[in-house]
């Protein structure tokens, strides 16, 4: 009702401040607080309102300007960002509460040569050994945590192969064979570097010999599938004719695709 | 009533177990016939039917009862026989030949024994009759008979038999302490025996029980002007219930295989595989005359392997390894102990020479013709 008043009382008056007035009484209250201050800063024409409006358009200002209204608003904005804080503060404490967990759980892992290396999952190998009631070569799933580089992770499935020995499957390596070291070169040949143990502990028989040499082949070439593409048999070290007198090893070697 | 149905029931089926039947063989490895036989004190006995089944569909026969007498009428011939007797006459002719079992009667019917078939058929007809009493084969196939041509191209040829290992190389062994290095050398001097009498000329890479090196094998083989070589092994595996001969093939890009561009040629060592491996047509012929041969000597089919074999790398020839059975299975190092059965591999390793070499003959005579 007082804006209204106001609104035509002044309506009279100089272009800018008329419009000014209107303007402002035509606002939603969200506005006036805004809409009156600038009213203030027209001191031209405040001495062309009555002395009735000037009290009203204080009285106004006195409304919304209040010093307690202001003070509200300074207190409830501390309070808040001071909630904040807080949070802040205790995420951080939950935070570092976990980091002081962390350093604890590794060394219950078995395997962490390197720290900041996690240890390497378990993985399937096929190891190829001989069914002896087929004659056959077939695949026999092992787990092991294997190495992540490829050298490494080459001599742990040969040593693999050399060792394990499921009921019913016979291993075709020499029992006592070592493997000395093994190499890989650019072209993705692995050379299997043996001891003299191959050769001197073969049964002999071309039927040996190529189950021997076949399942070193097949178990690379399925553990390797991209890395190796062939594998020559060395001993002790050096390249070799053949490990038991018929195969010819002196080449690297492949399967048939 | 039942039980003695059951019980009946159970005599026929153990005595049709029993039974043995035999399988006519022809020349070429393939079945004619398989007919079902009779033992009888560890001999072989087949019906009369059998004559008209596997020799002449148009044979006769007559059988007197009381006198048991049996005539049979072959292509034209009349033989007699007598049962219980080991006399034969054969008319016309007058010819008589002594059978090493004489014909008995079975079940009130007349029966002849295998000699009949070995000693009479190659009587009748110009073939040869080998006969394996282990499997109870008996295979029929024409007399090696050459034409003076043939005989003079046959004795030309120089076939390098090579038996592996010697000396320090032992080879495989045999749970009885048999040895690879005397095996393959005693089978390649009954080898040698034998197809000199048969007019093929083999020459051996080792007389006696010492090691040569690849380099003086091949030497040999060079030296004797060799054709074929044949290299002589004794096989083993990590299973013992593997068995029977293998044929292996020299051929890089076998079971296991080079890659092809590894090694410069320079080496010069990829260059006398590759020459080796120029043959592989010609050892794969002489692999399969081997194949048929041999196969009426075992009970499963011999194989052929190809794989890169450092024993036939360098010779300049068709060759093949025969690996003539597995030390390590009890049945096949029991075969080999055995003479008769080393006799009748020599016989076999014989005619598959002769087979390989009257093939090829035959082929350059046809080339020559053209």
């Amino acid at each position: 009702m007082i804006d209204n008043q106001a609104a035509t009382n002044t309506s009279q008056s100089t272009n800018g401040y008329r419009f000014s007035v209107r303007f402002f009484c035509e606002k939603p209250f969200g506005y006036q607080l805004r809409e009156t201050l600038y009213y203030k800063r027209l001191p031209l024409n405040r001495t062309t309102l009555t002395a009735r409006q000037t009290e009203q358009l204080s009285l106004q200002g006195k409304l919304f300007n209040n010093a307690g209204f202001s003070r509200l608003l300074v207190i409830w904005g501390i309070t808040f960002i001071a909630v904040l804080i807080c949070l802040g503060v205790t995420l951080l404490l939950i935070e570092r509460s976990k980091q002081v967990v962390m350093p604890v759980a590794p060394p219950l892992l078995p395997t962490a040569a390197n720290p900041s290396d996690t240890p390497p999952e378990p993985q399937e190998v096929n190891l190829f050994l001989l069914d002896t009631t087929t004659f056959t070569l077939v695949p026999i799933k092992i787990e092991r945590r294997l190495h992540r580089e490829l050298r490494p992770r080459l001599s742990q499935v040969i040593r693999a192969l050399i060792q394990e020995t499921p009921p019913n499957f016979r291993n075709t390596i020499p029992r006592g064979t070592e493997l000395n070291e093994v190499y890989i070169d650019s072209q993705q040949t692995a050379y299997l570097d043996f001891s003299s143990h191959l050769s001197d502990g073969h049964i002999g028989g071309t039927t040996a010999e190529f189950l021997t040499v076949t399942a070193i082949l097949k178990t690379v070439f399925d553990a390797f599938p991209d890395d190796i593409k062939q594998v020559q048999i060395l001993i002790d070290g050096e390249e070799v004719k053949t490990i038991a007198g018929h195969l010819n090893l002196s080449q690297p070697l492949r399967l048939p695709q | 009533m039942l039980f003695l149905g059951i019980l009946v029931f159970a005599a026929t089926l153990s005595s049709i177990a029993q039974q043995p039947s035999v399988r006519f063989i022809d020349a070429d490895g393939k079945t004619i016939a398989e007919v079902p036989a009779q033992r009888r004190d560890a001999q072989v006995y087949l019906p009369i039917d059998v004559v008209k089944q596997v020799i002449d569909p148009a044979t006769t026969h007559q059988y007197n009862h009381p006198r048991k007498r049996l005539t049979l009428k072959i292509k034209g011939r009349h033989i007699r026989l007598q049962m219980g007797k080991p006399t034969v006459s054969i008319d016309p002719g007058g010819q008589t030949l002594t059978l090493s079992t004489p014909p008995i009667i079975i079940a009130q019917r007349p029966m002849l024994p295998i000699a009949f078939f070995k000693q009479l058929l190659p009587i009748l007809n110009d073939v040869d009759v080998i006969y394996n009493s282990n499997l109870n084969r008996l295979q029929i196939r024409p007399k090696g008979t050459w034409t003076s041509a043939e005989t003079d191209n046959i004795q030309n040829w120089a076939i390098i038999v090579d038996p592996g290992h010697g000396g320090d190389d032992q080879g495989c062994e045999g749970n009885t302490g048999i040895l690879e290095k005397n095996i393959v050398l005693a089978l390649a001097k009954q080898l040698q025996r034998i197809s000199k009498q048969q007019g093929v000329q083999v020459y051996l890479t080792r007389e006696t029980d010492t090691n040569r090196t690849q380099f003086e094998r091949i030497q040999v083989a060079k030296q004797n002007r060799g054709q074929l070589l044949l290299s002589l092994h004794c096989n083993a595996s990590f299973s013992p219930h593997e068995k029977g001969i293998r044929i292996y093939l020299n051929n890089p890009k076998g079971q296991i295989r080079f890659p092809s561009t590894t090694k410069p040629a320079l080496t010069g060592q990829r260059l006398k595989v590759l020459t080796q491996v120029n043959f592989l047509k010609q050892s794969h012929d002489f692999a399969r005359a081997l194949q048929t041969e041999l196969n009426f000597l075992t009970e499963t089919p011999v194989q052929i392997i190809d794989l890169p074999l450092i024993a036939l790398s360098e010779a300049y020839m068709p060759a093949v390894v025969l690996e003539i059975g597995y030390l390590s299975n009890v049945e096949d190092l029991e075969k080999l102990s055995n003479a008769e059965y080393t006799e009748s591999l020599s016989q076999a390793m014989t005619r598959a020479l002769q087979r390989y070499i009257s093939s090829v003959n035959q082929q350059t005579s046809a080339a020559a013709i053209e």
